[in-house]
């Protein structure tokens, strides 16, 4: 693991095992995030971003299956692998909730309307830095009022039903950001929120990231709000990563085919009228008995046929920092890769 | 009504009741359309854009107000007041696509069934052969595959759904199509797909659009003209360009703010919106906007602003709306 590296993620397959086959949801995802900075896992629905991060904290549903690595440096700057632990172990425990935390998608449903806000999150408190319940109000007041939220001595006793949407969403970031987190795992955060609300979150976050000076893995489907959060992106097709890279060269450089066509899909106000969106055809496949080709094979326009038909690519570092899995590209690193697959595909025709 | 104009929307208003609060969630909107023209309608959750469009297909019994229509024939009626039998008769020109295309489709009916219902209750004299046509016809114009339409709505993703939804308004042969949020629920991608299907439809049939959206790129996109709703009031409305280039109202101007851009380079100051969206049981006075306007002077806590065209073809509801100098979107060209 590299010094600066909080979190690495190596590899990863998830598998669920269906009573007609094995999905696959996530088929090798492999990235990193150093300390403070935030990435971005952007992609459509389905293509696993939900089910790699619920695997970092070992939260997912038991019939997923997981495998590879997911190395974490744990408080005493040790290396754990989070995959070893046991998902109801006491290990796990010191890392979920307390140095990796996670924001949800729907303020709404995060909360249990059972209980007070207050109640709540002085439950990660107590869980984690304080037995003493008095103390634990006193905290869960301070993180209250740093998310922004008014008058916190009445909000600490009221109900989630109680709270608009953009309130509860505060409330849920208070509730990750309790134990002072060095990585905050925010899935969807601001997808059911208005756009002004939306901005406001979003602020806020990045506030907060700069003064507990956390890392933030960012999971959303808006290329939008990626733009205007992440330093790096890590784009997602069926199950793999298909480019990572600084945010600014993605954008203005994507070389992955579904990168182009993805932010090619977005209308940019204020530019060109356009006649049509530029438009993706068809739809994701299921991610179950997949032939042995590219994920983005049928939908991809710049396709290699005889090639991309036959081995799946690999991510090839192109420039320092920028990585992408596409046998089409130009760049020498990529035209290696390609040969050596090619000559692989050769070999096995010509054995058989 | 004007002689281009399809509709037009004057001074409704729609009231629910509860408890014996009164909640306004449409005040007195107006405005017109033209055939062939897509109208977009901006503005938060809450800010009864959603109600406004089903005021209009009248899905609700709008409180008060007229929405006048010109039928094929060119008669000029006004569909709120028309009786049943009418209504039945003149409603099969005015259809809605809605927002959800998982609850919107009936579980338990196919697919063909789906896109036949409406043919079932306008037309009960069709043989069964023909409506099978029609619909076959309709489902692969929206780009359905037709031997897939036995087959019932779960076995279909999120943009084939809303496909089925397009397929199912488009039957009847409207002029008038309410998309209520049609495409927030998509996928990018997938977004970009149906986007490029109303926009050939609207070709081929001559539709008119009234698109209902909080997505403010898609709407630049899509539309010819844009209204913006603030907690049931219409605030502002006119030409896309005229709307996002040179808004006139501080809401708007603090709503396009808050649009995150595609561009990691593209660095732009948020206008901060203080607090909330006010409770609209209980509106501010004077001007609804006033609790988080920043140009905010004594009259606008007082006095309610007037609904004035400024411009031609472009309407505010500001009193300040000449004087203050707003920013919107850079058009490059």
């Amino acid at each position: 693991m590299e010094k600066d590296n909080i979190i690495e993620v190596k590899d990863l397959h998830v598998d669920i095992k269906m009573l007609d086959g094995t999905l696959t949801p996530v088929r090798g995802v492999n990235f990193e995030i150093k300390r403070g900075e935030t990435l971005g896992l952007v992609g459509e629905s389905g293509c696993g971003k939900s089910i790699t991060c619920k695997s970092i904290l070992a939260i997912n549903d038991r019939k997923c299956i997981p495998s590879g690595q997911i190395m974490f440096r744990n408080e005493d700057d040790t290396e754990v692998d989070i995959l070893k632990m046991d998902p109801k172990g006491k290990e796990i425990r010191n890392v979920r909730g307390k140095q990796i935390s996670m924001i949800f998608q729907e303020p709404m449903v995060a909360f249990s309307p059972m209980y007070t806000i207050g109640n709540q999150i002085n439950e990660c408190t107590l869980l984690h830095i304080t037995k003493d319940k008095k103390k634990a109000k006193e905290i869960s007041l301070e993180v209250m009022r740093k998310v922004g939220i008014a008058n916190v001595e009445k909000r600490y006793n009221q109900y989630p039903h109680e709270f608009s949407g953009g309130m509860l969403q505060r409330a849920l970031i208070a509730m990750a950001l309790v134990c002072n987190p060095k990585l905050l795992i925010a899935d969807e955060p601001t997808t059911a929120l208005d756009v002004t609300i939306q901005a406001q979150i979003l602020e806020l976050m990045k506030e907060l990231q700069k003064e507990f000076n956390m890392a933030i893995l960012f999971i959303t489907h808006d290329l939008g709000v990626v733009a205007r959060m992440c330093d790096r992106v890590a784009v997602m097709y069926l199950g793999k990563v298909v480019e990572t890279g600084d945010s600014k060269t993605i954008y203005a450089n994507p070389q992955h085919p579904y990168t182009r066509g993805l932010i090619g899909s977005v209308h940019k106000i204020g530019g060109k009228k356009e006649d049509r969106l530029f438009s993706i055809e068809g739809t994701v496949p299921l991610a179950m008995n997949l032939p042995e080709q590219c994920g983005f094979y049928d939908r991809c326009d710049a396709r290699i046929e005889g090639l991309c038909d036959k081995a799946e690519p690999e991510l090839v570092e192109i420039e320092p920092g920028h990585k992408i899995a596409c046998f089409a590209c130009n760049n020498p690193a990529c035209a290696a890769h390609r040969a050596e697959v090619e000559a692989r595909i050769k070999a096995k025709e010509g054995g058989n | 009504m004007e002689n281009n104009a399809i509709l037009e929307v004057k001074n409704v208003h729609k009231r629910f009741t509860s408890k014996n609060v009164v909640v306004k969630a449409v005040t007195d909107v107006s405005f017109s359309v033209e055939k062939g023209q897509t109208i977009g309608i901006v503005g938060e959750s809450g800010c009864g854009k959603t109600t406004l469009g089903r005021c209009i297909v009248r899905a609700y019994e709008a409180s008060e107000g007229e929405v006048y229509y010109r039928t094929e024939a060119g008669e000029e009626v006004d569909f709120l007041k028309i009786d049943k039998k009418k209504m039945k008769e003149i409603r099969k020109e005015i259809q809605m696509i809605f927002q959800d295309p998982y609850s919107s489709l009936d579980p338990r009916m196919t697919v063909l069934d789906i896109i036949k219902e409406p043919l079932k209750a306008n037309y009960p004299k069709m043989s069964k052969a023909e409506m099978d046509k029609k619909a076959t016809e309709m489902a692969v114009k929206v780009g359905l595959n037709p031997s897939y339409l036995m087959r019932y709505p779960h076995a279909f993703s999120g943009g084939q759904r809303q496909r089925i939804g397009i397929a199912r308004a488009l039957v009847l042969n409207p002029r008038i199509i309410v998309c209520d949020e049609a495409v927030s629920a998509l996928d990018v991608s997938i977004q970009a797909q149906v986007i490029n299907l109303l926009k050939d439809l609207q070709k081929e049939f001559g539709l008119t659009y009234l698109f209902i959206s909080h997505d403010l790129s898609v709407v630049e996109h899509i539309s010819d003209r844009v209204g913006v709703m603030y907690l049931g009031k219409m605030v502002e409305y006119g030409e896309t360009e005229q709307i996002f280039a040179h808004p006139k109202h501080p809401y708007t101007e603090a709503l396009m703010s808050a649009v995150p851009v595609a561009d990691p380079t593209f660095r732009q100051e948020r206008i901060p919106l203080k607090g909330e969206i006010p409770n609209p049981a209980n509106p501010p006075s004077g001007c609804y906007f006033h609790t988080r306007c920043r140009y905010c002077r004594q009259k606008c806590k007082e006095v309610a602003p007037e609904y004035k065209e400024i411009e031609p073809g472009h309407f505010v509801a500001c009193h300040y709306a000449k004087e203050l100098n707003l920013r919107g979107f850079e058009y490059t060209e």
